[in-house]
């Protein structure tokens, strides 16, 4: 046996000896007693371990050097599944494997059991938890900020099409991966008054009395970057009453009434709030927004006071991304803090703020973007109404200046919307308090330029700039598709797993039959697996040899999965009443979540349900296509799907799509995409070339243009393309709901309503178009694998070590590090 | 509550009993500190044994301190520990008040004071 081969055993027997230790001194009980949870908290604790060691090892390297830091602030961090992943990152994985055999069980199996920390939605909860691992991957000092959320997004179940919401109480049985921090706890005020007095000097001193007092309490999550050799940790924070109970309210003996106060205070981070869900003037959604931002500044605060005595140096030792608007609030909290409590001048506070924050925008869509009634504003937070109204009167008066007395423009531009009630405009808020404003794909932030917020961009053309989202290939690959990942580190070494550059060495593999054949074969197995998942889940026979023709993602109008089931309609009445066969049998895939309260979302899911009911019901399409809709989207679903996917549909209107990180995952497991020109579906066509993607639609500006002229013409369409008619007159036939008659009329008059935002039948044709040449592609197989090896090999610039290296250059001035091994 | 009060010359120290100061024991200081407000003008609050304060603390230490003004006197605090501080400090209230680390600072400053008035 050589030295490697020892080392390799020794370090099973460590895993082993730890595991053992584990179960028996953290959990109380002997290996053998514990159940499948037991023994992935057993593994998980023996995994944390040995991140302790490397997370204290990071934080006493990075005291030494005093660093500048940089500080995610995000309302979501979709962490999913955490065992895998730190398991990969550390590198042992095959260790743990090996040292769970000779315990009897099976990693995979244990892996399974852990639920998904599913504290986001979609997209921008899932790019905050990329970045974290691109971040400890390259050694750059950055740390997430969010919520603990007792429950996480709401776990879907399909119950004759429709979808019902159960409650995800995911930290029930409680998380291995959580450190508590109540030494670090810090109070949070809401609420009260501001009573106008005088300081000693004779100035003016708003106090901000009467206020209830909210605890912090920190939870950290520790983020093994990749090779385990810089450890930082995600800061998830619970809300917890000041007080056990108001005593006051125990002594005069009304029991109940103190314990219900208490159970208030800590409601306010129960739940997440899914995304498309009216917001807009919910109390616990400003008290949540204002929780995170006020934990957070004051932890980042008293970190840098540690070691700083003046806070000068404040924005060259820490930067503060803010994610979406949700933690807008960021500017008005600094500043109060370096106003009111430490004595700061607001000129000098303002130029720290502006110095540290940078904002990042997420949706152009005018329903997603934040704002609060002011009265609510002022019932929860006054000082902070008080701090905002100042700011806007100092930037509207430097607008002014240059306005020529053009009032318009300063209603626009003002922070405070004059509606009744005024509103307060939290993008706004976000912009004029940042130094940096981006967006995420090159589409949408020439978007924000001309669209969004084309003065705001007149006045700072400086601040505004791009950052195409990335995934990370830790997990979008590494873990995910360890077949795949094989492969290609056979061929072309592991270097990929840090430069995802590096996997253009594959385009010369693109036409090898031999590595075509291995794709193939990797391919094939992922899509058995699935075939499984399906199975099990719908039982629904799924044929490995068919086209996986995925959407995955959240269930919205924009994203138009009702494009997709058009298709799919067309398909179907094209073989049973033309005879006409498919080009090739497909296996159509669905996932994603609808927001509870969004009645077109959930409708197009029970559409989606009842269409594969009806075709999967029928012998005569049974050869040639199967509709599954996979219930309970989330990481470790998406995990199992894209591996297995051939085609990517990433088919929503053009302009409405921020950027999509979905696109990027499949692309990276080898899926070939149908797409419009929508957000980063423009660059990955750059990257792979308009010969490896299907592309097909309406272009973004003439989108706009339509939209602008009111020239869509639905009608004329239908009237043109019998195929179309056909399709639109089934929702109106009751083929797919026998049994609740006219449930999908709607359809038909939303689609041929002039007003249909998302032009669903002007893109129809072309979209069948595209959808026929990608199934004569598929025919091809040696074409078909080859523009899946180019998809791969051309994903470099997806990677999100690249977005986090330009936000650090660009916009952080936070530097990497290579840490010693 | 039983707050102990000390003369040091023209100058009255009285110590704040409790380690959290909140709605449950608020109108409870304000009852218990009215005598000493009655029958001082120069008066050091020494706030050492607390740990907590909430806003209704808060608001019977502005009461005493308006109490006091209204009479021509005036009101110094010492010896915040780093948590009441930071109550203060997020309210504007130390902008407000004469906060010293000590008893001794806090006394000499009334010292300081009376001189410079004479």
């Amino acid at each position: 046996m050589n030295g490697r081969a020892i080392a390799a055993v020794d370090a099973v027997f460590e895993i082993e000896e730890s595991i053992r230790r584990h179960a028996k001194y953290s959990l109380g009980k002997s290996w053998r007693d514990l159940s499948q949870y037991d023994k992935f908290r057993a593994v998980a604790l023996a995994v944390r371990d040995r991140m302790m060691d490397r997370m204290l090892a990071t934080e006493q390297r990075y005291r030494q050097a005093d660093p500048k830091r940089l500080y995610y602030l995000s309302i979501e961090f979709l962490i999913g599944q955490s065992l895998g992943n730190n398991l990969c990152n550390l590198g042992i994985r095959d260790s743990c494997r090996q040292a769970l055999s000779n315990l009897g069980a099976d990693l995979e199996e244990i892996e399974g059991s852990e639920p998904d920390a599913a504290l986001g939605n979609g997209g921008l909860g899932r790019l905050a938890a990329c970045f974290l691992d691109s971040l400890a991957t390259l050694g750059m000092p950055g740390y997430g900020y969010g919520i603990n959320y007792e429950y996480g997004l709401f776990k879907q179940e399909i119950d004759n099409g429709y979808q019902r919401e159960k409650p995800d109480n995911w930290l029930a049985p409680g998380t291995p991966w959580q450190i508590a921090r109540p030494d670090e706890a810090c109070m949070v005020p809401m609420y009260g008054r501001i009573e106008h007095g005088v300081d000693r000097h004779g100035g003016y001193n708003p106090m901000w009395m009467d206020w209830k007092l909210l605890i912090g309490v920190p939870y950290d999550m520790l983020i093994a970057g990749y090779g385990g050799r810089a450890v930082h940790f995600l800061r998830l924070y619970s809300a917890r009453s000041s007080h056990d109970f108001d005593m006051q309210i125990f002594n005069d003996g009304d029991y109940l009434k103190a314990v219900e106060q208490k159970i208030a205070s800590e409601t306010i981070t129960k739940v997440l709030y899914p995304s498309d869900a009216v917001i807009a003037g919910q109390e616990l959604r400003l008290a949540q927004e204002y929780f995170l931002v006020a934990c957070a500044v004051r932890d980042i605060v008293r970190r840098f006071e540690q070691n700083h005595s003046t806070f000068r140096e404040f924005s060259s030792k820490v930067a503060i991304q803010i994610n979406d608007t949700h933690p807008a609030l960021t500017v008005a909290e600094l500043m109060r803090i370096l106003v009111d409590e430490k004595n700061l001048s607001w000129e000098q506070a303002w130029k720290i703020t502006q110095e540290t924050l940078a904002y990042t925008n997420h949706t152009l869509l005018p329903e997603a973007l934040e704002k609060w009634p002011v009265p609510l504003l002022e019932h929860v937070l006054p000082r902070h109404l008080q701090i905002i109204y100042e700011i806007n009167r100092r930037f509207l008066e430097q607008v002014e200046a240059i306005s020529d007395g053009d009032n318009a423009r300063l209603a626009r531009m003002s922070l405070i919307e004059e509606s009744t009630p005024k509103q307060v405009r939290m993008a706004n808020l976000a912009i004029v308090g940042s130094h940096s404003i981006n967006g995420v794909s090159r589409i949408h932030t020439e978007s924000i330029k001309t669209s969004l917020a084309p003065e705001f961009f007149r006045f700072w053309p400086e601040r505004f700039n791009n950052k195409t989202n990335g995934i990370t290939q830790r997990r979008w690959l590494l873990k995910v598709n360890p077949r795949l990942a094989d492969l290609i580190s056979s061929e072309i070494g592991t270097g990929w797993i840090t430069d995802l550059y590096q996997l253009r060495a594959l385009e010369n593999l693109a036409a090898d039959a031999g590595f075509q054949a291995e794709l193939d074969r990797v391919k094939r197995e992922n899509k058995e697996n699935l075939a499984r998942i399906i199975h099990d889940s719908l039982r629904i026979k799924a044929d490995p040899d068919s086209l996986f023709d995925v959407q995955v993602k959240r269930i919205h109008a924009y994203k138009r999965q009702l494009l997709n089931v058009m298709h799919i309609i067309d398909e179907y009445l094209s073989l049973i009443e033309d005879r006409k066969l498919p080009t090739v049998p497909r296996t159509y895939v669905f996932a994603g979540k609808a927001a509870p309260g969004y009645w077109l979302a959930k409708q197009i899911i029970k559409l989606i349900c009842n269409v594969g009911s009806v075709i999967n019901h029928d012998t005569r399409a049974s050869e040639w296509m199967k509709v599954a809709f996979i219930p309970d989207y989330r990481v470790s679903l998406a995990e199992k799907i894209l591996p297995a996917a051939d085609l990517s549909e990433q088919i929503s209107t053009a302009g409405t799509e921020a950027s999509g990180t979905g696109n990027m995952k499949l692309a990276l497991n080898g899926a070939v995409t149908i797409g419009t020109l929508d957000g980063a579906n423009i660059e990955i066509l750059e990257e792979v070339g308009k010969e490896n993607m299907f592309v097909f639609g309406l272009p973004a500006a003439e989108v706009r243009s339509i939209r602008e002229q009111k020239s869509y013409r639905p009608w004329e369409h239908y009237a043109r393309n019998p195929h179309l008619k056909r399709v639109v007159d089934s929702f109106s036939s009751n083929l797919f709901c026998p049994h609740e008659p006219d449930l999908f009329a709607w359809i038909f008059s939303s689609v041929l309503d002039a007003n249909d935002e998302h032009f669903h039948l002007a893109d129809f044709t072309p979209y069948i178009e595209a959808q026929e040449k990608a199934g004569n592609t598929f025919r091809e197989r040696g074409r078909w694998i080859r523009m899946a090896i180019l998809n791969v090999a051309r994903m470099g610039k997806f990677s999100s070590d690249r977005t986090v290296t330009e936000y650090a250059r660009e916009i952080w001035g936070v530097k990497g590090s290579t840490p010693p091994d | 509550m039983e707050i102990a009060v000390d003369k040091i010359g023209d100058v009255t120290v009285a110590t704040i009993p409790v380690d959290e100061l909140d709605a449950s024991n608020a109108a409870e200081l304000k009852r218990d500190i009215a005598p000493i407000l009655e029958a001082n003008t120069r008066l050091v609050i020494d706030l050492r044994p607390l740990q907590f304060v909430d806003s209704s603390g808060l608001g019977a230490m502005l009461s005493c301190l308006r109490q006091l003004s209204a009479k021509g006197g005036d009101l110094k605090l010492c010896c915040l520990s780093k948590q009441v501080r930071a109550a203060f400090e997020l309210v504007r209230m130390h902008r407000i008040f004469d906060i010293f680390g000590t008893r001794d600072e806090a006394i000499r400053a009334f010292q300081t004071q009376g001189t410079k008035a004479q």
